[in-house]
């Protein structure tokens, strides 16, 4: 089954696929590709997308929206927002947030999340007749280790395979570069419900580079609709004949309250007013019978220009980071919804002195790129053997020293995977574990940057203070998420590492949610470890015919047979329902073809060094 | 070295014996990781084209079916790769590699001598009387010692000289270069 492509919005969610060497996004049962990112729970039912969104208002205790925007964050960095949204927060917890819902048990931002995935994932099954292979998930450029962690937790919970994460802005260059192949220079400004990322990147030849990112993940169209709300609302009550009466001036009669229900119907008002202002001087907030106001094209830029201009700043640390000035820029694309906005186009135009182009949907074209990048990942793409694609890190990486001041080790805008290592020692005889505190930022003292997360280096043998080297090393992977590994230098005793996430869930928590979930969609855990079994045996078996047609010179004698005599029991076993026989096969055969795999590599890999021999090559690298 | 998977003894990048990926080495040379000769006169776009080949070949992306040792050695050897793209694209970093085996400088470094330190703290003074005279002090310098660094590698590079000079040369271009950064950066 081919691999999805998830575009996970704060505001809508999409799925795609690339089919017969084209990418598009898959429909629900009413034609429409984009899924509102709306959850409502009703004891054990669980209502996701329009009608969640839209019946918001009856249901507001039980309604969430835009939760991408609490997703891997301090309970202590949310209550504002929470507020704002109308959200109870439950403040019994407080490594991760929760919300209260009425009539169940509290939800988190990732169990949200995982809801609308598994939405998703259903629209793919149904489309595609079947279970889909793995999935490519966007997220924000600028969202940091916890928010991408988060959204892979909540992939884990869907009980989805997440083969990647990708970058909004790059999976929406690859979509428009593979569409047009083109050559040169581009800033993808994408301004979505919740947040916004500006990434400059190189296109050449099949390579996507990304030179720099930059953003802010809580910056987007909600906060238009906030801003057009609060404005309506103000006139709304001013309207009002009681707003002139003495008692109202004396503050003693309160003309109308915004009550948590009439908050959301505000903003849901407010969003469709957004809309038509997009094509008209002026539209009607209309809230409930005889509440309604008269707002003009003008009023609400005024009411936004604060929030458009916050991007500019963004745009130009990007663009100074990839040592580039505007003119440089060969090509502006736009995505995301909210760059529908007269406004924003605008003030685009005005920054980087260019019409941007606007010929992909800025709804589906992140979607459609990650479809592409899922499709490229299965080894057996369509779309060509040659693309590569470069990604970077959005904020630098560094460590608590002493006083706390940062001391960086992976500056921000490094293309990953990326590496750095540190030496530490002792400062008590006989000290036995080291503690680090990681952050991200670039901001010199720790307490303005975020927390990443504390790492307890143990078991270190006891030696007297100074004497032990201690090196870790920091990776950062393809995804974008950090790893982290110790070593002793004079024994060689690999440290063990306790991760302490500053803001998020501990793997008994996922736990916990992955068997509510599975209670609650009263699905066999023994179906999905099959199911499970099944995708990873059909991707090798996928692999495995894709090399052999390829490169059938290369096996030695009698590996083919032995090859094929594993791939066809295994293939027959896939046809029945033994997962133990499907995993031990999927293993033998990942281990008969282990040479003929990496006999390729070798192959490549010295092509790739022109011809000089793999092994003066390797004594070079000091391999002797 | 051993192999990690059969523990035969090995090499190269891949065990001759079990074909295996091996882990990148822990002090990788930027040169060979590239496959590029050891000099200091290095277009940065030899160095480019070299490095999307390696990078072709080896990125995490080509893995993802594959079982996740190799996922693992992908992984670190395209970060050794993206950190030799690194060090030879930079003029300073490659020079510093070639004349110390070390990209980064050590934290301690080469000290400045006496009279180095005089001349700056005579040029700092003189920008209280003059404003704008040690940025042009600071320029003319930083031209100086490029060119003096360009020509102790045109020797090297000819077979002749030692590259001795070029620690301390870096750390005098590194403190003339931070005279010039806009303070607060």
């Amino acid at each position: 089954m081919p691999n999805i492509g998830i575009d996970l919005g704060t505001t809508n969610s999409l799925v795609a696929v690339v089919m017969d060497g084209k990418a598009r996004c898959l429909l629900d049962g009413e034609g429409a590709s984009m899924l509102p990112s709306a959850v409502r729970y009703e004891g054990e039912r669980v209502v996701v997308g329009r009608e969640a969104r839209d019946e918001a208002p009856a249901h507001a205790g039980s309604t969430f929206t835009s939760v991408k925007r609490f997703m891997g964050r301090a309970p202590s960095d949310c209550r504002a927002d929470a507020a704002l949204f109308g959200y109870r927060m439950d403040d019994t917890e407080s490594r991760f947030v929760r919300f209260l819902v009425d009539g169940r048990a509290p939800v988190t931002p990732v169990e949200v999340s995982a809801e609308i995935l598994r939405s998703l994932k259903q629209r793919a099954v149904e489309c595609l007749f079947g279970e889909p292979g793995g999935a490519v998930i966007t997220v924000p450029a600028y969202f940091d280790d916890a928010q991408r962690q988060a959204t892979k937790d909540a992939a884990r919970v869907a009980g989805i395979e997440v083969l990647r994460l990708l970058n909004e802005p790059t999976a929406a260059a690859i979509a428009y570069g593979l569409d047009k192949r083109d050559t040169g220079t581009f800033a993808v400004y994408d301004l979505g419900g919740g947040t916004f990322d500006i990434s400059i990147l190189r296109l050449d030849d099949g390579v996507f580079q990304v030179l720099s990112t930059a953003g802010d993940t809580h910056l987007g169209g909600d906060d238009f609709d906030r801003a057009l709300a609060d404005l309506a609302w103000a006139q709304i009550l001013d309207e009002d004949e009681r707003a002139n009466s003495e008692e109202h001036r004396k503050g003693l009669l309160t003309i109308l309250e915004r009550t948590p229900s009439r908050h959301r119907a505000l903003l849901l008002a407010a969003r469709a007013a957004k809309h038509e202002l997009t094509e008209k001087d002026g539209a009607l907030v209309r809230l409930e019978a005889g509440l309604l106001t008269g707002v003009s094209r003008k009023q609400f830029e005024a009411a936004i220009r604060p929030v458009v201009e916050r991007t500019g700043a963004a745009c130009k640390r990007a663009l100074s980071d990839a040592g580039l000035s505007p003119g440089e820029i060969d090509a502006v694309v736009l995505v995301g919804g909210s760059t529908r906005v007269p406004l924003v186009r605008e003030y685009v135009a005005e920054l980087f002195g260019r019409e941007p182009c606007g010929e992909l949907d800025p709804d589906e074209v992140v979607a459609l790129g990650a479809a592409m990048q899922a499709d490229l990942l299965s080894g057996q793409s369509s779309l060509g053997d040659d693309i590569l694609l470069l990604d970077v890190i959005p904020l630098s990486l560094g460590l608590e020293v002493m006083g706390g001041v940062t001391e960086k080790f992976i500056p921000r805008c490094s293309t990953i995977p990326v590496n750095a290592s540190h030496t530490f020692t002792t400062h008590v005889d006989g000290q036995t574990a080291v503690d680090l505190h990681v952050v991200q930022g670039d901001r010199e003292l720790v307490k303005d940057n975020r927390s990443l997360g504390r790492f307890e280096l143990r078991g270190l043998p006891p030696m007297p203070a100074g004497v032990p080297r201690v090196k870790v090393d920091f990776l950062v992977d393809a995804d974008g998420l950090l790893r982290v590994s110790a070593r002793e230098e004079h024994t060689g005793i690999e440290a063990q590492i306790e991760v302490k996430p500053s803001y998020g869930l501990s793997e008994a928590d996922i736990e916990r949610m992955l068997e509510d979930a599975i209670d609650h969609a009263e699905t066999d855990v023994d179906e999905r470890l099959l199911i499970e079994a099944r995708v990873e045996a059909e991707g090798i078996l996928a692999a495995l015919d894709k090399a052999l047609a390829a490169d059938r010179a290369l096996l030695g004698d009698g590996e083919a047979g032995a090859i094929e005599g594993v791939a066809s029991a295994l293939r027959e076993a896939i046809a029945g329902a033994d997962r133990e026989r499907i995993s031990t096969l999927s293993k033998d055969l990942d281990a008969v073809s282990a040479p003929f795999a990496q006999r390729r590599i070798e192959r490549d890999l010295t092509q790739a060094l022109s011809g000089r021999d793999a092994e003066v090559v390797g004594a070079e690298l000091g391999l002797r | 070295m051993t192999c990690h998977a059969c523990h035969e003894p090995v090499g190269g990048p891949v065990c001759v014996g079990c074909g295996a990926l091996q882990a990148p080495p822990v002090d990788p040379d930027p040169f060979a990781i590239l496959g590029l000769s050891r000099r200091y006169h290095l277009a940065p776009t030899e160095v480019e084209a070299r490095y999307l080949k390696v990078a072709r070949t080896i990125h995490p992306d080509k893995f993802v079916s594959r079982p996740s040792r190799d996922k693992q050695a992908a992984l670190q050897w395209t970060a050794a790769v993206n950190e030799a793209r690194r060090t030879l694209k930079d003029p300073v970093a490659r020079a510093r590699y070639l004349a110390t085996g070390s990209a980064r400088q050590d934290e301690r470094g080469p000290s400045l001598d006496g009279a180095f330190l005089q001349q700056m703290f005579e040029w700092r003074e003189a920008e209280e009387e003059a404003p704008g005279s040690m940025a042009a002090h600071a320029v003319a310098l930083q031209v100086e010692l490029e060119a003096e660094i360009d020509q102790i590698f045109s020797r090297w590079e000819g077979g002749g000289g030692a590259l001795d000079a070029v620690p301390d040369r870096l750390a005098r271009l590194k403190y003339v270069t931070g005279l010039l950064r806009p303070a607060g950066e």
